[in-house]
């Protein structure tokens, strides 16, 4: 196999690189197919934009602006779209922890910051100006004295469930709401707070909150009766 | 071999500089050889609590930057022998004329010599922590009940979490009115011990003769009557492994015998 082939597809024209050659091979073979190709199509001006397939390997920032500069050259090609059957570790481990329910039951202290990819169930405690920062969801079962985030930085559809009426500020995405004594009047031990179409915090009950949103109610596992 | 602590708290004005000048007497009057090390530059006030202002020739800095030997800026406190030592820090600089690995220097020379290296921490949490801290094998945590006191000693639990010493750290609660402890107008010593999570090392009472006996540059544990005495003669006896119960606050007024016996016994060792 050539380290560069072109193809021709129902949803229009794939370049396959073989991802056993060297990328030095890949970028000659790919700058004459490319050349035959010029000469070929010049009597039309029609773009004409391909998918690149990478096959196992991983297309990094530099290949990929390399690939950027070659395509420069013709008027007519451009890349439509980079698919790669392979990612890092770092971003397989990413996933995976977005992808987790985190259980932790560590003591954030004052002026600590910890922050978490995923969802959390708390166990521990955050002390006064301690703050939990996670993307995912967080279902509180601890002591929180602190400042919590759920959908850090600014994700909106994520969850707060349990007690956080010792809290010092919740948030979630980039609403926030200040535990004075108005709020904690409003929430129980079994509030859920979330963001509604309004873009602003909302507080629920737990038993409501199929109602508030069907998705995440099955997501974390709820069945509907019947 | 002896062991290095540091007295810190985050919060200035809680008592580090009184509880290392009461510890480390306390230490002496058990036989024990103490240096006391003043890491507080700039505002050094350790000497004045043990009245050895008037004795230093030469200061931490000096011998960081090698202008004088170790052994020359030791200040001996004559009332016990051969066993006290002050090492003053230096008034005419800030807390950054010092780095990490002058101060782990210094301490491992001192330990040798001593059973114990106090280092008088200053208060917050740059440069002078960091260094305070980074020859120290524990700490000792000071608080008041205060809430502010508190929230910063929570403060710098995290930062000893953070650079982990060879051992816990352990707290002492200072400044305690038993009053106020009682009608829940501040936290009392369980809430404290429990919020941080440290083991208690003791607590000491409020007490006017803290103040009174500081000015006349004579720490309060040599006061065998006092309470907040008998407070840091605890502490020092529990450092030495000894399990003594905590001070019972309750009947403090009411045994006054019980601590004459208590403190006797404590002379003749």
């Amino acid at each position: 196999m050539e380290a560069a082939v072109l193809k021709g597809t129902q949803n229009g024209y794939e370049l396959i690189f073989d991802d056993r050659a060297a990328m030095e091979d890949v970028f000659s073979t790919l700058e004459k197919l490319l050349d035959s190709l010029k000469t070929q199509t010049i009597t039309s001006n029609k773009q004409i934009s391909f998918d690149i397939m990478a096959g196992n390997r991983i297309i990094t920032a530099n290949d990929r602006q390399r690939l950027e500069t070659v395509f420069a050259n013709y008027d007519t090609f451009s890349i439509h779209k980079i698919v790669s059957d392979a990612i890092t570790k770092e971003k397989a481990k990413s996933i995976k922890e977005q992808e987790n329910v985190h259980v932790m039951a560590r003591t954030i202290r004052n002026g600590q910051d910890v922050t978490v990819e995923g969802d959390v169930l708390f166990l521990g405690q955050i002390h006064q100006g301690g703050k939990l920062l996670v993307s995912g969801n967080i279902f509180v079962m601890g002591n929180v004295e602190g400042i919590i985030q759920a959908g850090f930085p600014n994700v909106e559809n994520k969850f707060i469930i349990g007690d956080v009426r010792s809290a010092q500020q919740v948030r979630i995405g980039e609403q926030f709401a200040v535990m004075d004594d108005d709020m904690r009047a409003k929430i129980n031990s079994r509030t859920i707070m979330y963001i509604n179409d309004l873009h602003t915090l909302e507080f629920g009950e737990l038993n409501e909150l199929k109602q508030i949103s069907p998705k995440f109610f099955n997501q974390i596992g709820g069945i509907t009766n019947g | 071999m002896g062991k290095a602590y540091v007295i810190t708290s985050g919060k200035g004005g809680v008592g580090k500089t009184t509880s290392t000048a009461n510890i480390g007497t306390a230490l002496a009057m058990m036989g024990k050889k103490v240096c006391l090390m003043d890491l507080d530059l700039g505002l050094r006030n350790l000497d004045v609590v043990l009245g050895l202002d008037n004795r230093i020739m030469y200061d931490i800095v000096d011998v960081a930057d090698g202008r004088a030997k170790l052994a020359q800026a030791l200040v001996k406190d004559k009332r016990f022998d051969d066993l006290l030592y002050l090492l003053p820090a230096a008034q005419n600089t800030d807390k950054d004329a010092l780095n990490e690995n002058q101060v782990m220097d210094i301490v491992e020379e001192l330990k040798p010599e001593f059973d114990y290296v106090l280092i008088d921490c200053p208060a917050g949490i740059e440069q002078g922590f960091m260094n305070a801290i980074a020859g120290a094998d524990s700490a000792i945590i000071v608080t008041t009940p205060e809430i502010s006191a508190v929230r910063d000693a929570d403060r710098v639990v995290g930062l000893l979490e953070q650079n982990p010493l060879q051992e816990q750290p352990q707290l002492i609660i200072n400044r305690i009115r038993k009053h106020m402890m009682d009608d829940g107008s501040v936290m009392d010593i369980d809430e404290i011990t429990h919020h941080l999570g440290v083991d208690l090392l003791g607590v000491i009472v409020d007490d006017d003769e803290v103040i009174s006996t500081s000015n006349h540059g004579e720490p309060v544990v040599l006061d065998t009557d006092s309470l907040a005495g008998q407070g840091y003669r605890d502490i020092a006896r529990r450092l030495e492994g000894e399990s003594v119960p905590l001070m019972n606050l309750e009947t403090e007024t009411a045994k006054p015998g019980f601590w004459q016996r208590v403190t006797g016994w404590f002379k003749r060792s």
